[in-house]
């Protein structure tokens, strides 16, 4: 993708290094040494980036590094849970993450985040301002900005199914799919939709109505095919599964292979999430980290981003400039009435967490 | 050379045969399903959709992914040499002497085969965040210490193990005739143990290659922000899907260490002979 | 041995002190400090304090846990079994077959296991999934014997029916044998490597059949490899997460799967390490009680 692995190789004299020299000189004689670069210059040159796999566009860390001279190392995780594992025991010295919207409130509360100065991301004026107000999880947008967006709903395989599953009754309640079903085998994503199939927010959770989805889960077992860890599209798209519960931007990506998938979102609504920006306590550049952060949400990077990996952009700006394929797929952008009917999984405390784990521990047991 | 095979010559029986040929059908088939995929003209690994080097080409261009190799590699031949000697100590340590809390060490060194993976990689996380702080500013490939330590801690116990089973079929009078014979502990070790410990350190060699290779969980837990492997960026990246890349990168890995492997046993077949 | 000469006791010491200090410092500490963690109890999000509390032991001796413990040490058994009975032939042809194939058939166990767990993993789902290849050739199979059958004049078999050979606990040991196969072969050839094949000679010399020599003179000299074998295939296998999370239906769960969680999404540390260390101590009980049993057998071995 980058240049920047190499530095590892051959120690910190790499070409990558001498080519930063370069772009930096680049960036003096154009910016002239404005407030940016004044207060870039105290930290080393240096950012160490912590984020999903193909979740940045193929350019991204190359246009930063012409226009701040910072090197990106960019290393992977692949899981909300291992992030918060890891940055638990201390941060081994990444500046910049990329949890999803409840760990962002998990980890306001565990005290793991640095808050953002906003001054120094003046490109928080290109993310539509939806984005900017409704974020429960962090009022105020105080420790992260929104990188990409997703719904929840149902991907389906049309020529199987009779009518359009648009009820989470057909995934949570119903054995017309018997044995063509699979779910998240995440608690929390999947009790969440139990708890607004039975008529409740995704937010109600109290132990009573996690006993009552749990029994209804218990009983829809049989019906099951499998609990998948985030491939259900994998799934749906080799014919293994005709109904599955997965992210709008995973199912949008099959989709483009395959004309006999489609998705919808319930009519009980479903849940929302956001990946985001934050800063992590303890990280070694927060002055480049709030650079990068900015360059992220420029209009003309974001554009490029998400043309590579085909997520909802909370990016305004970006999105104006993208082609039509893009911000007319119903399945990227929902309609603006489903989407009033999601809402953002809180962060329901450790004490929701456990209860919720060992109520799976329990459905997952025979 | 008789048509009918010798009593001892089970490998020329059919029973035999079809045996080994099933084992390695089994072992092999998804394998090279798995390599044909990777010449797939599509996104996935579902639908064979042409032919295609494209998948490749992408991999030659994806220094990221090239890193990781080179850093899964590395930290796999560090590991087993260090594993090799560490595990062929602690066997002729439990083999040979008698001591105090030589049950205690024993257990302690069983105790790696059996701790749960997640549960060894919480230690490790906790005592390089903790206790012994690894910096990460350090150059490759002393940036890849703390993986290597943790790894040699659960690799060099299997390495104990295959070389204790082997030496409880050593005659200890053999050694003793080479020491009456005058020969110092290390010329009794070198000349007469070692090489009957030989096909057990090659098993554990190739033990601990493997697991050290193929270690994801530790390893995460135990990386800093420059230490991407080989495991860890096909974690994250099957997390989006398996894709034919996925495939390439995995054939290339396998091809990589056959080729290695190969020229290890010629170069170790050319020193034998050259004796 | 200690007191043959001075020599000894330096060797002693060289021998004794790099592995013993290398498990003190890199694997005692570390896994003692998650030892104590199962003594402890979570305070707010990351903090955990040593109170001594034996709570966390106690909630896994809860039935739900016990049973996930009673059937995962019933699915690594089985795997462990199967890896025996499949892996020890092959062991046994390595041994039999000469120098230069034996390094070649040696490469061949271990081949596939310089493969990523995780694509292995997804190799075997292509393999076994309802449009995968093990039932396109059944398929393919049927509809053969199917037209010949018309041709026989028979009735036609009927329309294939794909097996549903994934998400389901079967799937789990398919998939538990094949990651650890080369666990079983390795040990057990190197237990039996110079097995002494005048031995076998004699046997059948003195009228014992093949099976007969195989279980009276080759097994009990691979004792130790067994013994060895099946610890290493076990413990992993008991330890096996990712297996039974992608080839697994819903009710395969396995009790490191419930450990996993533990330490990730629960963010329950104190009670992972006491299922952990509950897993380890029953590990060692059932060691313990193997190598009770075969020290017996060893020295029987050694009487031939």
């Amino acid at each position: 993708m980058t240049d920047t692995s190499r530095k590892g190789l051959f120690g910190s004299a790499s070409r990558r290094s001498f080519l930063s020299g370069v772009g930096a000189a680049a960036v003096g004689l154009t910016f002239s040494g404005g407030k940016l670069g004044k207060a870039l210059a105290a930290e080393e040159k240096k950012l160490n980036f912590y984020n999903w796999d193909t979740y940045i566009g193929e350019t991204t860390l190359d246009t930063f590094q012409a226009a701040s001279g910072i090197d990106v190392n960019m290393s992977l995780f692949a899981t909300n849970d291992e992030l918060f594992a890891k940055l638990r025991a201390g941060n081994p010295g990444y500046d910049v993450i990329v949890p999803g919207s409840e760990f962002v409130e998990r980890m306001i509360t565990a005290d793991l985040l640095t808050p953002l100065e906003h001054s120094k991301i003046p490109n928080i004026k290109n993310v539509s301002k939806e984005f900017i107000d409704d974020a429960p999880y962090d009022p105020g947008r105080k420790f992260s900005l929104p990188y990409t967006w997703l719904v929840i709903g149902i991907g389906y395989r049309k020529s199987k199914v009779k009518e359009v599953p648009d009820s989470w009754k057909y995934v949570l309640d119903s054995d017309q799919y018997k044995g063509r079903i699979a779910v998240f085998s995440d608690a929390s994503e999947l009790y969440r939709h139990g708890f607004k199939y039975l008529g409740h927010s995704a937010n109600a959770g109290t132990p009573d109505l996690v006993k009552q989805v749990e029994a209804m889960l218990i009983k829809q077992k049989p019906n099951i095919k499998a609990f998948h860890e985030d491939n259900g599209q994998d799934l749906l798209l080799s014919g293994e599964v005709d109904v599955v519960m997965e992210y709008n931007g995973d199912i949008a990506q099959i989709m483009a292979e395959d004309d006999d998938i489609a998705f919808v979102v319930p009519k009980e609504g479903s849940l929302k999430q956001s990946d985001t920006l934050c800063i992590p306590k303890g990280a070694p550049h927060p002055e480049n980290a709030h650079a990068f952060i900015n360059h992220l949400l420029d209009a003309k990077v974001g554009a490029e981003i998400f043309h590579t990996i085909k997520f909802p952009s909370p990016n305004a700006a970006a999105t104006a400039i993208m082609d039509d394929a893009y911000k007319n797929n119903p399945a990227i952008f929902p309609p603006a009435d489903v989407l009033a009917k999601c809402e953002y999984p809180r962060y329901a405390g450790e004490e929701m967490t456990r209860l919720l784990d060992e109520s799976l521990t329990r459905l997952r047991a025979d | 050379m008789a048509d009918r095979p010798a009593p001892l010559e089970y490998n020329r029986t059919w029973p035999m045969r079809l045996w080994l040929g099933g084992v390695f059908f089994f072992l092999y088939a998804p394998l090279i399903a798995l390599m044909a995929f990777s010449f797939n003209d599509s996104k996935r690994t579902i639908v064979w959709r042409g032919f295609t080097f494209d998948h490749y080409k992408k991999l030659f261009n994806n220094n990221e992914l090239m890193l990781a190799f080179a850093n899964s590699l590395t930290i796999a031949f560090i590991t087993t040499l260090i594993s090799v000697v560490l595990g062929a100590l602690a066997a002729v340590m439990l083999w040979r002497f008698r001591f105090r809390f030589k049950g205690a060490i024993e257990g302690a060194l069983a105790l790696p085969i059996v701790v749960p993976e997640i549960c060894m990689g919480v230690a490790m996380l906790v005592f390089f965040a903790r206790v012994m702080p690894w910096p990460n500013d350090l150059i490759w490939p002393f940036s890849l210490g703390a993986i290597i330590i943790a790894h040699v801690s659960f690799c060099f116990p299997f390495v104990t193990m295959v070389v204790r089973a082997r030496l409880a079929s050593f005659n200890k009078e053999q050694e003793e005739a080479a020491r009456d014979l005058g020969a110092s502990d290390w010329e009794a070790f070198r000349d007469v143990l070692l090489p009957h410990m030989k096909p057990a350190l090659i098993a554990g060699a190739l033990l601990s290659f493997t697991l050290s290779l193929d270690d994801f969980v530790i390893t995460f837990f135990t990386s800093g922000p420059n230490t991407v492997t080989f495991p860890v960026k096909v974690y994250s990246m099957v997390r989006f899907s398996v894709t034919p890349e996925v495939n390439a990168a995995s054939t290339m890995l396998i091809v990589l260490t056959v080729v290695l492997m190969a020229l290890m046993m010629l170069g170790q077949r050319k020193s034998t002979t050259a004796k | 041995m200690l007191n043959r000469d001075g020599q000894s006791r330096s060797t002693f010491w060289a021998t004794v002190l790099p592995p013993t200090l290398w498990v003190a410092v890199f694997f005692l500490v570390p896994l003692g400090i998650v030892w104590l963690y199962s003594f402890g109890q979570n305070e707010g999000l990351t903090g955990i304090s040593l109170t001594g509390t034996f709570a966390n032991y106690v909630r896994a001796f809860d039935p739900l846990y016990l049973q996930i413990f009673a059937k995962s040490i019933f699915v690594a058994g089985l795997t462990t079994l199967l890896c025996l009975i499949i892996g020890f032939p092959v062991a046994l042809a390595i041994v039999f077959a000469d120098e230069k194939s034996r390094t070649w058939l040696l490469m061949l166990v271990m081949l596939p296991f310089w493969t990523n767990l995780l694509i292995r993993t997804y190799a075997l789902i292509a393999v076994l999934r309802t449009e995968g290849f093990a039932n396109f050739t059944l398929e393919w199979l049927w509809n053969n014997a199917s037209g010949v059958m018309t041709f026989a004049g028979l009735a036609p078999l009927g329309d294939f029916q794909p097996l549903q050979l994934l998400y389901n606990n079967f799937a789990v040991v398919v998939g538990l044998v094949y990651v650890h196969l080369p666990f079983m072969v390795l040990p057990l050839y190197a237990a039996l490597d110079r097995l002494d094949k005048s031995l076998m000679e004699a046997s059948l010399d003195l009228g014992a059949g093949h099976l007969r020599t195989l279980f009276s003179i080759v097994v009990p000299l691979a004792m130790p490899g067994i013994v060895s074998g099946v610890i290493i295939t076990f413990v992993p296998a008991l330890g096996a997460y990712l297996t039974p999370d992608l080839l697994g239906g819903p009710d395969s769960q396995m009790i490191a799967n419930v450990i996993e969680r533990q330490f990730k999404r629960a963010n329950d540390w104190p009670f992972g390490a006491a299922l952990s260390f509950l897993l380890m101590y029953a590990t060692f009980i059932a060691i313990a009680m193997r190598s009770y049993l075969t020290r017996g057998k060893a020295v029987d071995a050694h009487g031939i």
